[in-house]
């Protein structure tokens, strides 16, 4: 990502637990209104980015690496960034996985984005890219 | 999330409002299970006050339909458009197992036949589409 992008960067960090999953969505919810979105998109928006957060959550493993968000503005598109220490992985593929139906959040994700990117980033870590282009 | 609940006419009504996420979908799960535990197979949810559901809230959602569709339903009262969206795109479509209502008066109430302690349904109700 280039310097320009860099600077664009509205970011929240917070801790991987579920509780945080509504400070989030508050996040969301203002850079949405911010960037022009009605309703709807901002309400997908919330869902896509509490996904990839919940799955961050998941297979963060109990190591509390901080889960960051990061909203990029382009002219063309909003990219939100959701990173985190764990490495990506199914939800429900882990052994203590609580219920069935947890493999959801990335199909839900795809449905509702306009683009999805998964990147292990050098060194460990996931980020996913979540993009919606106006 | 507030959940709360209660018999009406007949048939156990689970009321939600706010937001339904990963965090506390299993208060809403554990509300369910309370009437799924006391053998009830028509069970009614009040979505009018949902304001945002994702997948940890819809899963809730697909997993009492498959316990209760063989001899009952699980009927979505009012769902917002976003939330009925979602609903949608998880494949939770109006069917035998899943009902959706514009107002909770137009439930129809149970039959007599339909009273909670009629016999366990065997394998003769596999009638929904694949």
């Amino acid at each position: 990502m280039n310097l320009d992008g860099q600077s664009q960067c509205r970011r929240l960090t917070v801790s991987p637990d579920p509780a945080r999953l509504t400070e989030i969505r508050r996040f969301v919810e203002d850079v949405g209104q911010e960037f022009g979105l009605d309703g709807e998109r901002v309400f997908d928006l919330k869902v896509a980015v509490s996904e990839a957060c919940a799955n961050a959550v998941e297979h963060s493993g109990g190591q509390h690496h901080p889960l960051e968000v990061c909203a990029r503005f382009y002219d063309d598109r909003l990219v939100f960034e959701i990173s985190d220490g764990g490495d990506f992985r199914l939800p429900g593929a882990r052994r203590n996985a609580r219920r069935d139906d947890r493999g959801l959040g990335l199909p839900l994700m795809v449905a509702l984005m306009d683009e999805v990117r998964i990147a292990k980033m050098r060194g460990g870590g996931t980020t996913v890219h979540l993009s919606l282009y106006l | 999330m507030h959940v709360w609940s209660k018999m009406q006419r007949g048939l156990p009504l689970v009321v939600v409002q706010g937001e339904i996420d990963h965090g506390n979908s299993s208060d809403l799960q554990t509300e369910i299970d309370k009437y799924l535990q006391q053998g009830e197979t028509k069970l009614l949810l009040d979505l009018t006050d949902v304001t945002y559901i994702d997948s940890g809230g819809v899963s809730v959602l697909l997993s009492t339909v498959r316990k209760v569709r063989e001899r009952g339903w699980l009927g979505a009262i009012r769902p917002n458009a976003d939330v009925r969206r979602l609903i949608e795109i998880v494949g939770l479509k109006a069917d035998n197992g899943f009902r959706i209502f514009d107002d909770v008066n137009s439930v129809e109430a149970p039959t007599a036949s339909a009273a909670s302690t009629q016999p366990l349904a065997h394998e003769d109700a596999e009638t929904t589409a694949p």
